[in-house]
């Protein structure tokens, strides 16, 4: 008989794919619920950030504020600088601080986030305010200088609009409520509300003193915003040492665009963890469809078929269906920008473009089909070999045999292809890696976990009880399904477990453990002739354990080791201290509780080059050491400074401390103000709160615990985002679960009704039953609880260098859960087997 | 050991209620061995279920060692089976993921019996099976699969032992090995049994030969 041509196999194949597909998707409802929710997560996910990232571009002018951005700290741009611009286009300066607002008693005072605004602001999109008035008018009143605030001040200091509020040395009505701020976009980590005054409003406060920690932005906007990579080039040719940073319009909101990234990163593997175990569901519904089809297979091999059509024909099912759940999981994800902005519209913290984005959804399709192979593959490739002599027996055989070579090497290139597609579209390779790393062992882990339960369930000494007896049988039985139970279960719990254990890990960081040693208060913008008399009031208050104070500056890293930092070679965890203006302070002492890890801390008399202390983890991800040196723009100038040593320092005490510390001699005539920290019990804070900031209007103090709460708060919203993608993993691991009980019903049912002839009671069965799955769900809560957990620290000591706790109780309630659920629905799952009458089955056998 | 009176079964089918078992009466001793033949369709199987407790009669009574099954729940119609009553299938029944040991030690498991798998080593060595103990169904022939089902049906030692045309799937030669192992574990135990089979050597071998017709009972022979 001669082989048969590719296009002949190809057309017998799909004419019994047709037949096969008549009686439409019975028995592949897990199948594709679990491609649908796997598909789903990751290109909602990504439908989501790509439409934020075409919103933020689309908005980027009003979001920067204009075409091009200038800013600079501390102070104001000189004059020929300022005509240069305005000869370009249109200016607008706006100019932001933190200070202390208070009522007109002085008996309410809060932190607020000042805004100076000019007669230009905003140049582009418009401020809401109501009542709706225009801006300009807002600033003047019959009474002297206006201001507009945000809703949470009038709340905290219990005003209305009409009132009057104290900030510096002036005195301002409160004339309208911001509603929103062209150019301000997630309010994750602010420290106050905003208070928006003119330019002059808040000269006449007092509070712009040289060294006082202002910002101040020129927005420029062009005849031609395309021409603005040429401006800006322009620009820095014209004033090489400035110390600017400019941004164009291109590159608004930098840090919403890197938390985006992040955002998306990380639940994208998270989805990707969901379908993961969804394709445990895959091999489930595969395996138990083809179980069904072996008898036909068997018959159509007696009657001639060849083994590559049988395989030709359910692969191509197989991939059709995948087409299908991956289809609506890709239509559902897709919708999901579309569906945000009808339901929330302009409560988005974000502007949104919805958009259909051709890229993220090929990747999540790509992962879909690649999953549906993967996973479908083995069941495939062994029902290939199934021999035509089961039809003369009682009994199949229950043992399956191995998908062959080629098939096993199939598998492996899918999962190869998986693992590239996962890299492919990943920020951040490490993290990808680290997540295919980790996939892999944890598969790998959950599998031997799946093998030795069922050794050990094979070698454990029988239990006296008869159901317990039959439960622990069950799950070494031949063609069990106790193994893709505990692997999909303990895959979705383990999910589950590490998503719940990083963020207690974080919550612990901000929220509930402030540390025992950390400072009430941080006091900014202390000016020197401050200095004395703060210090002396401080340690006469009662109760107050320690004062801290630094003179403080900003500057901004501009070269590590004579490179600049755009060309050097900067370890991720480290990006942030390169990426915008820094504190810095300088000292003669070491500063408490501080570590030399490398080099010598200088002598207090020192007055020699300029040298700086910096600390341990910079130092590393710099790939700098002693001797080297690190350039620091300061007020506009280059300071390069020698790294003397390197400290060793604990952030999570919150002590007050700085990455870079200089030694005497270099930054004491700079302009400067002071930072503070004050150490005293609770209960003491709010008194201490008032008479400072009675006795120094000018300097903001800011809670330690008020920021841990808004952090908290903070965490709490992304944490439920990261809660919901596990929950979609845990989902399709109870539909494994599901899937897997269901497909053992028929067996469970014949079993029930034998069980019921030889005499066992209904509460036999059903304890028999109950046994197997608890026996289960605890081996799968166990090895979620292990490999969680180990995950879990590995995330927060590795990834987040974050000291990490286990959470037994909140672990615990989580594998108790799970374990709760999976006895609840394998007993649903064999309910039926339960109340089957044994007389009807056996007439029918 | 059976004591049946006008014993009335209806089933209900998809064209409505069908009558199987229509006023059968039928007394057997204890030890006494009864065949049962007729025409397929006749009742015999729903009668042998009725006797076990698997169907419930529409009307009359039926009591098995003085116990009326009529008033019993479906546990208690189990423990009852597990005590006192043995079942042996045409297609066997086992359970096929379990081996022959353990599909022989089910009846002792459920009654709790900590020496279950000692006596179904046992039940099994007495059918000639000692060297097939961890073997499963699959890898049985079939008269080793209906020896393991009628070690399972006598392990528990029951008082009635109910058989549904045990050696039907059987070849003539075969059948006749499993034939002899049954009577010889009925001479053995002692056991009262009813014998559901078209064969009429098989029938012969029983004290008495009853035939079902249409849902009635009529002796044949009396021995």
């Amino acid at each position: 008989m001669t082989e048969q041509s590719g296009g002949t196999l190809c057309k017998q194949a799909l004419r019994l794919v047709r037949r096969e597909m008549r009686g439409g998707f019975r028995g592949f409802g897990v199948f594709l619920t679990c491609l649908f929710l796997g598909v789903f997560a990751i290109s909602g996910i990504g439908s989501f950030t790509a439409s934020a990232r075409e919103g933020l571009l689309a908005e980027a002018g009003s979001l920067l504020g204009g075409d091009l951005e200038i800013s600079l700290h501390h102070r104001e741009i000189d004059d020929q600088a300022l005509n240069l611009l305005t000869a370009l286009g249109q200016v607008s300066h706006v100019m932001t601080m933190r200070s202390m607002a208070a009522d007109l008693t002085g008996e309410r005072r809060q932190l607020v986030e000042v805004k100076a605004v000019d007669p230009a602001y905003p140049l582009y999109g418009s401020i809401a305010i109501e009542p709706t008035q225009p801006l300009q008018s807002v600033f003047i009143t019959a009474e002297g200088p206006g201001a507009l605030v945000e809703r949470s001040l009038l709340e905290r200091l219990e005003l209305q609009l009409g009132d009057r509020i104290r900030l510096g040395e002036s005195v301002f009505t409160l004339t309208g409520i911001i509603e929103s701020e062209p150019d301000r976009t997630i309010r994750a980590f602010n420290l106050g509300p905003r208070l928006m005054v003119s330019h002059a409003g808040l000269a006449a406060t007092g509070l712009v003193r040289p060294g006082s920690l202002t910002e101040h932005a020129y927005r420029l906007r062009l005849p031609d915003r395309e021409t603005v990579e040429d401006v800006k080039a322009e620009l820095q040719q014209s004033f090489p040492g400035a110390g600017w940073q400019l941004r164009t319009w291109r590159e608004a909101a930098p840090r919403v665009r890197f938390f985006l990234d992040r955002l998306n990163l990380n639940l994208t593997l998270l989805g990707l963890c969901a379908l993961l175990v969804g394709g445990l569901g895959v091999y489930g519904a595969v395996r138990g469809y083809l179980h069904g089809k072996i008898v036909n297979i068997a018959t159509m091999k007696c009657l001639g078929a060849p083994t590559r059509l049988v395989f030709t024909a359910y692969l191509l099912q197989v991939l059709l269906l995948g087409a299908i759940g991956s289809g609506c999981g890709l239509l559902a994800g897709a919708a999901v920008p579309w569906l945000l902005v009808g339901l929330a519209g302009d409560r988005l913290p974000l502007p949104l473009a919805p958009a259909l984005h051709g890229e993220v959804l090929l990747g999540a399709a790509l992962f879909g089909l690649l999953t549906a192979l993967a996973f479908s593959l083995k069941p495939l490739g062994t029902v290939r070999r199934v021999s035509p002599a089961i039809l003369f027996r009682g009994y199949r055989h229950a043992a399956e045999q191995s998908p062959g070579p080629a098939v096993w090497a199939a598998i492996v290139l899918a999962a190869l292809a998986l693992a590239a597609l996962a890299l492919t579209i990943s920020s951040d390779k490490r993290l990808a890696l680290w997540f295919i790393g980790g996939a892999t062992v944890c598969f790998g882990l959950f599998r031997l976990a799946a093998i030795l339960t069922v050794a050990l369930a094979r070698r454990l000494p029988r239990p006296r009880h008869p159901a317990l007896r039959l439960g622990l049988g069950n799950l070494h039985r031949r063609g069990s399904s106790a193994g893709n139970a505990l692997f999909s279960l303990g895959l979705g719990l383990t999910t589950l477990v590490i998503v719940i254990a990083v963020q207690a890990n974080l919550n612990d960081m901000v929220s509930e453990n402030v540390p025992q040693q950390a400072p009430a208060f941080f006091l900014l913008d202390l000016q020197s002739h401050q200095v004395e008399r703060f210090e002396a009031l401080a340690r006469s208050l009662p109760e107050v354990s320690r004062v801290e104070r630094y003179p403080t500056l900003r500057g901004r890293i501009v070269a590590i080791a004579g490179r600049p930092v755009e060309q050097a070679s900067i370890a991720p965890e480290v990006q942030w201290a390169v990426r915008g203006d820094r504190f810095l302070s300088y000292a003669t002492q070491m500063p408490e509780k501080t570590e030399i890890v490398a080099g010598d801390w200088w002598p207090a008399d020192y007055r020699g080059p300029a040298r700086i202390s910096l600390t341990a983890d910079l130092a590393r991800g710099f790939n700098v050491g002693i001797g080297d040196t690190l350039t620091v723009n300061i007020l506009g100038r280059d300071i390069t400074a020698e790294i003397a040593s390197l400290r060793e320092v604990d952030w999570s005490t919150l002590e007050l401390n700085f990455a870079i510390l200089f030694a005497p001699g270099t930054l004491e005539d700079a302009p400067q103000t002071h930072l503070a920290s004050l150490h005293l019990p609770e209960h003491r804070q709010e008194e201490v709160f008032r008479v400072l900031t009675r006795a120094f209007p000018n300097i903001s103090v800011i809670s330690t615990r008020e920021i841990l709460r808004n952090v908290s708060r903070t965490l709490e919203k992304f944490g439920a985002a990261f809660r919901g993608m596990a929950g979609i993993a845990l989902l399709s691991g109870f539909l494994v679960l599901g899937g897997a009980v269901s497909a053992d019903q028929h067996r469970r049912i014949n079993d029930a009704v034998i069980f019921k002839v030889c005499g066992a009671t209904r509460w036999n069965i059903l304890t028999a039953f109950a046994a197997e799955f608890l026996l289960i769900g605890l081996a799968a809560g166990l090895t979620s609880l292990l490999v969680g957990s180990l995950a879990s620290a590995g995330i927060v000591k590795g990834l987040l260098h974050a000291p990490f706790r286990l959470h037994p109780g909140l672990i615990i309630t989580t594998i108790l859960l799970g374990i709760g659920l999976t006895l609840l629905l394998g007993l649903l799952g064999t309910w039926k087997a339960l109340g089957q009458k044994p007389a009807a089955y056996l007439r029918n056998e | 050991m059976i004591d049946i009176i006008d014993l009335h079964l209806s089933l209900v089918g998809g064209a409505g209620p069908v009558n199987i078992l229509r006023g059968v009466d039928l007394n057997v001793a204890p030890g006494e061995t009864v065949s049962i033949v007729g025409p397929s369709g006749a009742g015999k199987t729903t009668l042998l279920m009725a006797l076990a407790g698997l169907e419930r009669a529409t009307s009359g009574t039926v009591r098995v060692a003085g116990t009326s099954l009529a008033g019993m729940s479906e546990d208690g119609l189990a423990r009852f089976r597990r005590e006192r009553i043995g079942i042996v299938f045409q297609s066997f029944h086992l359970v096929a993921t379990m081996t022959a040991l353990e599909n022989v030690a089910l009846p002792l498991e459920f009654a709790g019996a900590a020496d279950a798998l000692e006596r179904a080593k046992e039940a099994l060595i007495s059918t000639g099976l000692g060297q097939r103990l961890d073997h499963f169904p699959g890898e049985l022939s079939g008269g080793e699969q209906q020896r393991v089902a009628l070690a399972r049906a006598f392990v528990a030692a029951p008082a009635l032992l109910l058989a549904d045309e045990p050696t039907g799937n059987l070849d003539r030669e075969t059948g006749e090995h499993v034939m002899d192992l049954l009577f010889d574990l009925q001479q053995r135990h002692l056991t009262t049994m009813v014998l559901v089979t078209h064969d009429q050597a098989l029938a012969a071998r029983c004290h008495r030969i009853i035939r079902m017709t249409d849902g009635h009972l009529h002796e044949l022979t009396d021995d």
